[in-house]
């Protein structure tokens, strides 16, 4: 009961304070919209931000020398041709001259694998994401590309959920290879038809060849429908989506900054002591914070979510899963809090729980990729993400939305949930051990 | 009720407590004595039980308030000096999350608040949030929140340093009443008229130590064939002090601001001598002011410096 009074009294202190509300509940509503809105067109597709090489993995399903077979062999049946076997190859078009080509080869690194093991190695994180080129790949493109006839090239792209940019850029990629092979495929059909038109007959056919090699030089493209999946059927982030769980991650964190500072104030005011007079032990005392940040946290992150719902229009597939997510992030926030308001109190300054709020935050931020996605980060904060609460979180958020079950997040809710116990654990121990080490600084003050 | 057997304490190498000894009797205002760092703050923390003694022990209703600091703390209110409450909560959210703490709930609380507010003379004030509120009336709110839970023993730390004149009288009104219906108080204060008014018993404490205690009569006995005159002098100097020092009879002297006090026997006789003095070396008086023996001429006497200090 004792707690639950000193619960309701912080709460009742926190929420009188305007400028925290202000920091806490309302600034992250703003962020989170500006953010979604401004960048909402170029949050995917970041081509002009400088990025890493993407891995990715091309499969090939088809059989290069059966397609060249069947071709010739249809055209000769069909059209009556006999190729020389010097005609431009597909497969040299879209490995050498468009994979390889200088400026693609800036942005994407590829290696060839089979399917199960390219959807390996993209489960694991290894590469961003797949080119499948399909079955009768090179046949169909020979078609495309010297007949008036077109076949329908259906190239498929998967990438990984949690490299929805990565994939978003192979996927522009491909689409303006996609377009240019389009153009020189309609190009080609356009002269069929002139030819046909003028009579020009089999000089027309005769010259294909030669017509063909001049345009693909200036080619990386071809004739395809790309069909872009994210593998085992999630659904790509949105920048309202990605804000909205950045902004609830890291301003809980205020949570933890605000309570940090409770303690040490509630003994510069002489509260504290006036408690413990009350016979108020320190557990309950610490109990009482941490309960507080724990609610102050939730508070922030219904809100958040609230409002995100209808002002953004995020929808949160699982609510059981954000429930518990949410609870776990609260969690470690809370304990977070108590770890540094126990420094905090032993300290005598309010040092730490400033730089927390003015440095540790805006870096825990950078690493979890609040302000910017991650995959755009260099691979040195991309591994250092792990050491931040908010990058946890928000990972485990934005798999919510893309629709991963509660087994999809429930490793990151362990972690916030170990997380928290730690900083608990650590907070009691500095808290009690301020009664012998600092016990001058806890007497009444007198003039 | 309380007793304090030869009490310790140090920090570090500092002895802020050094080997005190008194007792308080149930239903008294026992006043604590002295200057800035005599170790008042430092026995009120432990009589408290927020601080451990380096030795000694502390008895209340005969028991050890180290091995059962609980019945102590049921019954003890505290005044801090600090205004020990929170600002942006109004008075009457202080004052029920302190009586919550001390076990009061519903009616029963309310009753409690409604009472302590006309003790307090801010019944009309309740709900006025505390940073609202002026020095005098947060010290009076200060006060009632360590008397919700109807304490038996009230110890009131500096209560009315800082505050307007008609708020100390409060205050010191409030001390008066809460001692009438039967609260046992310690009162500890540097302000000698203070102890004076309100204290049955006094310990003078200095450099940690009690130097003297008794009732008022009993301390001014130690000093009562002495005479205090006040000489405010146009200016002063340090090496004044040697000059009055060489009259005859005169015991002590110190200077406070623009004032020598100067201690002797025989009054009269020495106030001769010392305007003769005073001309003799051509000092330009404004005022002369011939005093009874009270607490601040005991503690000169016992220390050799004024109270104020």
């Amino acid at each position: 009961m004792k707690v639950i009074n000193i619960i309701i009294k912080d709460l009742k202190v926190v929420l009188s304070d305007k400028q925290a509300i202000i920091v806490t509940m309302l600034m992250p509503l703003i962020l989170m919209t500006i953010l979604s809105m401004a960048l909402k067109g170029s949050f995917i597709s970041s081509l002009d931000i400088e990025i890493n090489q993407i891995p990715i993995a091309v499969v090939k399903l088809y059989d290069q020398e059966a397609d060249s077979q069947i071709f010739a062999q249809t055209l000769e049946e069909r059209l009556n041709i006999n190729l020389t076997g010097d005609e431009a190859n597909p497969e040299e078009i879209f490995f050498e001259d468009f994979l390889e080509s200088k400026e693609v080869s800036k942005m994407i690194n590829y290696r060839i694998e089979d399917y199960e093991k390219a959807v390996d190695l993209l489960n694991e994180g290894e590469i961003s994401a797949i080119i499948v080129l399909p079955e009768k790949y090179i046949y169909d493109m020979k078609i495309n590309l010297f007949t008036p006839f077109r076949n329908n090239v259906d190239v498929r792209i998967l990438t990984h959920p949690d490299r929805t940019i990565d994939g978003e850029i192979v996927a522009s990629v491909m689409e303006a290879y996609n377009n240019t092979m389009s153009s020189i495929v309609i190009g080609k059909n356009v002269l069929i038809e002139s030819a046909s038109a003028n009579d020009i007959g089999g000089e027309g056919f005769d010259n294909i060849d030669e017509i063909m090699e001049g345009m693909t030089d200036l080619v990386e493209g071809i004739n395809v429908n790309i069909e872009n999946l994210s593998v085992q059927g999630k659904q790509s982030i949105k920048s309202s989506e990605y804000y909205t769980s950045a902004m609830i991650t890291m301003f809980i964190l205020f949570a933890a900054g605000q309570g940090g500072r409770m303690l040490l104030e509630e003994k510069d005011n002489q509260t504290y002591q006036r408690m413990v007079i009350a016979d108020i032990s320190k557990t309950h005392i610490l109990a009482g914070k941490f309960f507080t940040i724990f609610l102050l946290a939730s508070i922030q992150i219904i809100i958040m979510l609230v409002y995100s719902y209808f002002a953004l229009k995020v929808r949160w597939r699982d609510a059981g899963s954000v429930a518990v997510l949410s609870a776990a992030s609260a969690f470690a926030v809370a304990g977070l809090g108590i770890f540094i308001a126990s420094i905090t109190y032993r300290a005598g300054n309010y040092r730490l729980a400033n730089a927390f709020e003015n440095v540790i935050i805006q870096v825990m931020a950078i690493l979890g990729g609040s302000f910017f996605p991650l995959d755009l980060m260099p691979e040195i904060i991309q591994n250092l993400s792990v050491f931040s609460l908010n990058g946890v979180a928000m990972k485990a958020y934005l798999k919510i939305i893309m629709g991963y079950n509660f087994a999809g997040i429930s490793g990151s809710v362990l972690i916030l949930a170990a997380t928290g116990i730690l900083f608990i654990i650590a907070g009691v121990i500095l808290f009690n051990k301020e009664v012998t080490a600092n016990a001058k600084h806890s007497k009444i003050k007198t003039a | 009720m309380l007793k304090v057997e030869n009490l310790y304490k140090n920090f570090g190498n500092i002895r802020a407590v050094d080997g005190i000894s008194f007792e308080v009797e149930r239903g008294e205002v026992f006043g604590l004595l002295g200057p800035n760092g005599a170790g008042k703050s430092t026995t009120i923390s432990i009589i408290s039980t927020l601080l451990p003694p380096t030795k000694g022990e502390i008895l209340f209703e005969g028991e050890s308030i180290f091995k059962n600091s609980k019945n102590l703390r049921q019954k003890l209110g505290i005044v801090p000096q600090d205004v020990a409450l929170y600002p942006t909560l109004t008075g009457y959210e202080n004052l029920r999350f302190w009586g919550n703490l001390y076990g009061l709930k519903g009616a029963d609380l309310k009753k409690r608040i409604n009472e302590v507010a006309e003790i307090i003379g801010l019944n009309g004030r309740l709900k006025d949030k505390v940073d609202k509120y002026s020095g005098g009336m947060k010290r009076r709110l200060n006060i009632g929140a360590a008397l919700l839970h109807e304490p038996e023993l009230l110890i009131m730390d500096e209560p009315t340093v800082g505050i307007d004149p008609q708020s100390r009288s409060h205050i010191l009104d409030t001390v008066l009443k809460l001692n009438a219906q039967g609260m046992t108080i310690i009162y500890t204060t540097h302000y000698m008229e203070e102890a004076e008014e309100l204290c049955s018993r006094i310990c003078i404490m200095d450099e940690g130590k009690i130097i003297a205690s008794g009732t008022k009569q009993e301390l001014v006995e130690l000093v009562k064939e002495k005479t205090q005159i006040n000489i405010k002098l146009d200016n002063i100097s340090d090496n004044m002090l040697q000059v009055f020092k060489e009259i005859p009879g005169v015991f002590d002297a110190a200077i406070h601001e623009d004032t020598v006090s100067l201690f002797g026997e025989n009054g009269d006789m020495l106030l001769a001598d010392i305007v003769s003095k005073v001309s003799e070396k051509n000092f330009k008086i404004q005022s002369i002011d011939i005093q009874k023996p009270n607490l601040e001429a005991v503690f000169l006497h016992l220390t050799g410096k004024a109270l104020r200090d």
